[in-house]
């Protein structure tokens, strides 16, 4: 467990250098194997089926079809990646950092009875980079991958403190997930059509 | 009870279904204005039984009074909003701005919104209830940006980035609330409602007002309340209009509820005071926002989108007060918002339809130009400001009254200003449009008889239950007060 919960900082981390769309997604995927993994082990110790399925699911959904739907978007996009990001890369790795530090001292605080206190700090940490990538990232794609990642951090949080939720539940989120990513790619392909740009800065219009 | 669930909830799946195989345009308006019909129907008929026989609890159903207020206003909002894009969107299609092929697509993503509120609205479990919500904004975000023009775009876009990440933000509390549920040694049935009310005396307190900050949040942010509203008026803007209807009267008042569900567990916990002190604090905040954008607006739709969420504001208010008179109001004001709105919805899609503009001071004239519609529009907004005797003038009222019953007349001073300030921001430019002489070269369509009917009907409802609050209504917005009053209320 401490590996995998290790192997997601580094994801996160390398989420927050990475300017190339295709590489962001890359590390999506990576990064979604990753819990998948660790659902897995997770079910392996608690010898519960359910959690098999939910990684079969986790591999299915997250590291099989939203990669590809995105990567399809990206080879659409071409030449297209991330320019004027609002915070740099060295910025953002140093906020990474100081997320990681957060979370694991808010564990300390918080919740000082959980078991695996790597995988929910490591949790934690990928909940909050993954907003802040959403905040600072301008390009839908990468907005998009900050949203996987925050609902990856959310996951390993659900499974690390409590074996996740029921699986009606859980097939629930994946089926919401999944839809909300093919939502999101029909509105980035309209978004290049419309826009000639994903770059969702140029989106102004509406104030007041 | 369990059957009529059942039918309610299938219905408008299958007729989404449907309505993607049917290629005849007629037989399409039809098909749905009579199953919204059904729906609508058995909403009624659902509410009818809990008043009948007391609340529903079956397995991962449950059905009480509160749930069948909003039931009724899903139901009645869904068939309303059928009726008048049976003419509206026909007219849109007939003008060129959507492709008449997409009309099956328009209905079907239509009834799957209809379908996954009202879902929401009938489950017992708080897991499966976020399922429900996060499907809501996903069934939604097409709709709105049905247009597929550049700022049909961006709403949605925004629309779904900012309800995503604030819904995530729910899902972090509610995976909060189970743990403190395992914590406690409640592992049966996970975030069953029942199973962690009988559970409330043993859960962590730190744990549950951890999960109550981001509930608060995740689904504020899904309400409207600011500052989380900033979606709300670009969302409302830029949907068809009887989209916007169910966005504003439907879909906010089913965020509302969730979060009053969620709350129930906290404040069993918690106790009522740090709960109700929030939603106060939400509540005039939204109210003071809203007020300054609609003192200057010139979008017509962006108007009501604020009226919306001051609105949600005063709901919250009420909520937050927390004493039966101001529940009473909130569950009263949810329903009448919620009808009071669509109808101003509706109509101001007529106006722009024939004005082929959403500019408030480009609509002059509205009583020469369209004698019919442009007196309902009047009704409406003064339906909405609070006159009497219109049904949201009691629900306003109550939950004013209740302000300074309860002791707090600084801040029942402050929403009536507010309110003021509403007020005359919204008659000004009402009398504007109203009054003068219609500009030349308006387009000639009349409003179709369907969209009339549906605002109509509405302004109906409004006008009616102002005069006259039947006895079934009261007795449903009583139970349902209590139902709150067990939530926010704080007196276990």
């Amino acid at each position: 467990m401490e590996i995998l919960a290790f192997l997601l900082l580094i994801s996160a981390f390398l989420l927050t250098r990475t300017t190339r769309l295709s590489t962001a997604v890359h590390i999506l995927l990576a990064q979604s194997a990753v819990v998948a993994a660790a659902c897995a082990a997770a079910g392996w110790q608690a010898g519960e089926t359910h959690m098999f399925v939910a990684a079969l699911l986790t591999v299915v959904v997250k590291a099989g079809l939203i990669p590809y739907a995105l990567l399809r978007l990206v080879r659409l996009l071409k030449k297209e990646r991330e320019v004027h990001p609002v915070v740099g890369p060295n910025g953002s790795s140093l906020a990474a950092v100081a997320a990681m530090v957060l979370s694991y001292g808010l564990i300390e605080r918080a919740l000082p009875a959980v078991i695996s206190r790597d995988a929910v700090a490591s949790a934690v940490a990928l909940v909050l980079i993954g907003l802040f990538l959403i905040i600072t990232r301008r390009q839908a794609i990468m907005q998009i991958v900050g949203l996987i990642t925050v609902e990856n951090g959310l996951y390993v949080l659900g499974l690390s403190t409590t074996r996740g939720l029921p699986l009606i539940i859980e097939l629930g989120i994946f089926f919401d997930v999944l839809v909300m990513v093919t939502v999101m790619v029909i509105l980035a392909f309209r978004l290049k059509r419309s826009f000639h740009s994903t770059d969702t800065s140029i989106l102004k219009r509406l104030k007041g | 009870m369990y059957e009529l669930i059942v039918l309610a909830l299938g219905l408008p799946p299958v007729t989404a279904a449907a309505s993607l195989a049917v290629r005849r345009r007629g037989f399409l308006k039809v098909m749905n204005v009579a199953a919204s019909l059904t729906t609508c129907g058995l909403t009624f008929a659902l509410a009818a039984g809990v008043l009948r026989d007391g609340p529903y609890a079956g397995g991962w159903l449950f059905v009480d009074a509160l749930s069948a207020l909003l039931l009724v206003v899903v139901g009645l909002l869904t068939f309303t909003a059928t009726l008048f894009s049976a003419s509206y969107m026909e007219a849109e299609a007939d003008e060129g701005h959507i492709k008449p092929g997409l009309l099956g697509g328009y209905y079907a993503l239509l009834q799957l919104f209809s379908f996954t509120m009202l879902a929401v609205l009938v489950a017992e479990n708080l897991g499966l209830m976020w399922v429900g919500v996060e499907a809501t904004t996903l069934a939604s975000t097409l709709l709105v940006a049905f247009y597929f023009n550049r700022s049909a775009l961006e709403a949605a876009w925004k629309y779904v980035m900012v309800c995503n990440v604030g819904i995530l933000l729910a899902l972090l509390g509610t995976i909060l609330l189970y743990y403190a549920q395992l914590s406690a040694g409640g592992g049966g049935a996970p975030l069953s409602r029942a199973a962690m009310e009988a559970l409330s005396g043993r859960l962590d307190p730190f744990l549950v007002k951890l999960a109550f900050v981001f509930i608060l949040i995740g689904y504020g942010t899904k309400a409207g309340l600011a500052p989380m509203h900033t979606w709300l008026p670009d969302a409302h803007s830029q949907a068809p209009s009887p989209v916007s209807a169910l966005l504003s009267g439907a879909l906010l008042s089913c965020a509302l509820y969730v979060l009053i569900r969620n709350l129930g567990i906290v404040t069993a916990v918690l106790g009522g005071e740090f709960v109700q002190a929030a939603l106060l604090l939400f509540g005039v905040l939204s109210v003071a926002v809203a007020v300054p954008f609609m003192l200057v607006q010139h979008d017509i739709k962006r108007l009501l989108a604020y009226s919306s969420v001051e609105h949600v504001g005063i709901v919250s208010f009420g909520l937050g007060l927390g004493t039966p008179l101001a529940l009473y109001g909130a569950a009263f004001h949810i329903l009448n918002h919620a009808v009071a709105k669509s109808a101003l919805f509706y109509l101001s899609g007529i106006i722009i339809q024939r004005y082929r503009s959403k500019h408030v001071m480009r609509i002059r004239g509205l009583f020469a130009a369209m004698p019919a519609a442009g007196t309902m529009f009047l009704v409406a907004v003064l339906a909405i400001v609070g006159t009497p005797p219109l049904s949201v003038f009691f629900s306003k009222f109550a939950i004013v009254a209740a302000a300074f019953a309860a002791g707090k007349p600084v801040l029942g001073a402050a929403l009536l200003l507010l309110l003021a300030g509403v007020f005359a921001g919204m008659m000004y430019y009402a009398t504007r449009m109203m009054f003068g002489t219609a500009p030349a070269g308006l387009a000639a369509a009349r409003p179709g008889a369907c969209a009339l009917a549906a605002a109509g009907l509405s302004l109906a409802w409004v006008v009616g239950t102002g005069l006259y609050v039947p006895a079934a209504l009261d007795e449903l917005l009583t139970r349902a007060a209590a139902q709150m009053f067990a939530a926010v209320g704080g007196l276990r």
